[in-house]
């Protein structure tokens, strides 16, 4: 499964960790949860992976950019798990409603009021069936969140390979 | 207005915009009824809806509360459905609370009646789904009203809505009433002419004068809507208003604007007496104060401009005038005609100034919220295809360049006239753009469209890229006529629409393409005409091929046609040929 984009990153200690004071703590060359996180292994070189996946999370703000955009980070600015929970329950219902057609994860970014989801899709529906579906999840989410909900979609007819791993 | 892009209730990706005007209509259809799948659920669980709350609130996404509160046979609890629009299980209550002797209000009781003459006995759509299919099995016109010559009056008001039944329970609630007022009257009225059952309101009128009630002005204004079809000589129904008029300053009953519009739809239907009528109603809306809307100019212009003899345009000048000056706000239904009359007007007078002021008073604060996009779609049609008939070329690539595919999408006929334009102005070489415009509308198959083209580009000859570009279309329509996909029914091939396919082939070059259309000229029992053939020879001549020269005579002989002799001598004569050939 996919999970969400925000890894932690910032931190200077390298793959490894201090085996002491993180994860199981046992045994040093026991890979920590860090060292996991949104990586995608190296295999036989068959496995398509798109750009979003190539680059592990320390490349956030740096080759990536955020899967999720809201204030509740900032310093002083409350609601932050909140969003997080509304994130991923997005997530899962756009996975579910546009059955086999989201080709890369959905970026969600919160202005004000306003939810906006751009998602990339392919076209494997008719127009006028995806068009059904947009005119429902606005709807439907608009009335879920009590607040004014956008969809922007953008058509690719395959997913967009990055790299071979 | 940005030229490349469609309507803003569309996504912004070359996949998902319509390309010509009947998947504009689909995709905003779809989409609508997927906001309707939505508004579905939450109406039937608003239990998972209720429980976030944002900050700010936002009331309107709250779901609403459809199921009545209040238990029990009361008065209360009929009020309550009444409000819910819940129409069968009001007249339940309500037979209920009368068999048990509950004495009501007249005024909850009229509030019934209210309910019954909107919805015309039948229960709003939503819940028509759950009924069962008795309930809803209206055979249609009531027996008393069919008469054959009103039969086409008949089918206008079918349209609108559901028809009036005999004693249904309106009627027989009216009848079981111990008092009624004048609102009861009224009411029924209105109900009645609403759902087509004109002279039974015409009667009820006239129970309310024998009552000496007094209507009130929405009456007047629903008996004046259905004088057309309870009168038929332009004559009666003229002198019928005049009566109603007359009865509304009796009982001091001030008319409206919907009363002068109710006026001229009527007077729609008068002919002559129409027309001489119309302007005098409008002097007295001036008198009274009463500003008019977009339907009053609306039925002016249809009791001006209809038919084959169309009188001077000053009339349509006029309401122009009066139009440009303000932004008008929507007071009555028909309001939304009134750009689409308009701008027929204009192309019935064949007049393209017109049509300019039309679009300067359409841009005019809010008026162009009248015009929804089927309505734009037409009006821009008609207006593009004015300017073919009118305008000169530059404007008319100009505005299709800027309107296509962003204002309105072009039909068949514009395109048609869009071709015939080009010729008048022998600019033929812009053809090739307006086939791709074609191929993306999806008209490739119309057979109209397919032989304007072919017969435009085959006609004369012309310099070497534009033949080109010319014989890139025909190997397209030649595409389009094969058959593609189980589904689809192969294109018939005409003999014109052959012979110049050969003709554009042979003039670029193609000797092969163009024999292997001649091979189709056989197969599909269809003679080649001379020129073709003599096209033909041309091509073979220059790219020198004396086979293919052969095997056309070879055809023309085999068809028996009388220039195929004429064809082997000039062979003989033009090409060089081996002993074996001759």
């Amino acid at each position: 499964g996919h999970s969400v984009g925000d890894g932690d990153h910032g931190k200077r200690d390298g793959h490894w960790g201090r085996g002491g004071t993180m994860g199981c703590g046992c045994d040093p060359l026991t890979p920590v949860p860090q060292t996991r996180a949104a990586r995608v292994r190296v295999g036989k070189g068959d496995k398509p992976v798109t750009y979003e996946q190539a680059h592990p999370p320390h490349y956030i703000g740096h080759r990536k950019g955020w899967l999720s955009l809201h204030t509740g980070n900032l310093c002083g600015e409350a609601g932050a798990a909140e969003r997080a929970v509304e994130d991923s329950f997005l997530r899962r219902f756009l996975f579910g409603t546009f059955p086999g057609l989201l080709q890369d994860e959905v970026v969600l970014k919160r202005r004000g009021n306003l939810l906006v989801v751009c998602a990339l899709l392919g076209r494997a529906l008719p127009p006028h069936k995806i068009y059904f579906l947009v005119g429902y999840t606005e709807t439907l989410l608009s009335h879920f969140y009590k607040c004014p909900m956008r969809l922007e979609l953008q058509t690719v007819p395959s997913r967009v390979v990055y790299k071979y791993l | 207005q940005d030229p490349t892009a469609a309507h803003y209730m569309f996504q912004d990706d070359p996949f998902l915009m319509p390309r010509n005007a009947a998947n504009s209509r689909l995709y905003s259809l779809s989409k609508e009824s997927g906001k309707n799948a939505a508004k579905y659920i939450i109406k039937n669980f608003p239990q998972y809806f209720d429980k976030t709350l944002a900050d700010p609130n936002v009331p309107c996404l709250m779901p609403e509360t459809f199921t009545p509160q209040t238990e029990g046979v009361s008065e209360e609890a009929l009020k309550e459905r009444i409000h819910l629009r819940r129409v069968k299980e009001s007249v339940d209550l309500f037979d209920q609370l009368v068999q048990a002797g509950t004495p009501l209000s007249l005024e909850t009781t009229n509030s019934l009646l209210d309910l019954l003459c909107f919805c015309g006995d039948e229960e709003s759509t939503s819940e028509k789904e759950e009924e069962s299919k008795e309930d809803l099995e209206e055979p249609g016109v009531n027996a008393s009203e069919q008469k054959a010559p009103r039969r086409q009056f008949q089918r206008g008001l079918q349209s609108s809505g559901p028809r009036w039944r005999e004693n249904n329970h309106a009627e027989r609630i009216f009848k079981i009433m111990p008092e009624r007022n004048a609102h009861s009257y009224c009411t029924m009225i209105r109900g009645m002419v609403k759902h087509g059952a004109a002279s039974k309101a015409y009667d009820m009128y006239i129970d309310l004068l024998n009552e000496r009630h007094k209507a009130d002005v929405h009456t007047f204004n629903a008996l004046i809507r259905a004088v057309p079809y309870l009168k038929e000589r332009f004559i009666e129904r003229w002198e019928l208003v005049k009566d109603f008029l007359t009865h509304m300053t009796q009982q001091e009953v001030q008319p409206n604007l919907l009363t002068f519009n109710a006026i001229l739809k009527t007077l729609r239907r008068c002919g002559v007496v129409g027309r001489s009528m119309a302007l005098l109603v409008i002097k007295e809306m001036e008198a009274l104060d009463i500003e008019p809307s977009l339907a009053t100019y609306d039925h002016l212009l249809s009791i001006f401009y209809r038919g084959i003899d169309l009188p001077r345009s000053g009339i349509v000048s006029e309401v122009l005038d009066e139009v440009e000056k303000r932004s008008f706000t929507p007071q009555d239904p028909d309001d939304a005609n009134f750009f689409s009359t308009a701008m027929q007007v204009c192309c019935d007078l064949k007049d393209v100034k017109l049509a300019y002021r039309l679009n300067n008073a359409m841009e005019v604060g809010d008026n162009w919220k009248f015009l929804d996009v089927d309505r734009l779609n037409g009006y821009w049609s008609k207006f593009f295809s004015l300017l073919c008939m009118m305008e000169q070329i530059e404007f008319v690539l100009k505005w299709y360049k800027e309107m296509s595919f962003s204002f309105f999408y072009p039909t068949p006929k514009n395109i048609l006239d869009l071709l015939q334009a080009l010729d008048a102005a022998s600019q033929l070489e812009v053809i090739p753009s307006v086939w791709d415009d074609v191929k993306q509308l999806g008209f490739t198959r119309r057979h109209e469209v397919l032989e304007e083209f072919l017969s435009l580009m085959s006609r004369d000859q012309h310099p070497e890229e534009i033949q080109l570009a010319f014989a890139k279309c025909a190997e397209d329509i030649r595409a389009a006529h094969e058959p593609a996909g189980r589904e689809q029914v192969p294109l018939e091939w005409t003999g014109s629409a052959l012979g110049s396919v050969v003709v554009l082939f042979s003039r670029a070059g193609r000797t092969q393409d163009a024999w292997n259309m001649m091979e189709h000229f056989q197969k599909t029992n269809r003679i080649p005409t001379e020129k073709v053939m003599d096209e033909f020879l041309n091509c073979a001549k220059q790219t020198n091929c004396p086979e293919e020269a052969i095997k056309l005579v070879k055809l023309a002989a085999s068809l028996g046609l009388p220039s195929s002799q004429r064809l082997k001598s000039r062979t003989e004569e033009e090409f060089e040929l081996s002993e074996t050939q001759k």
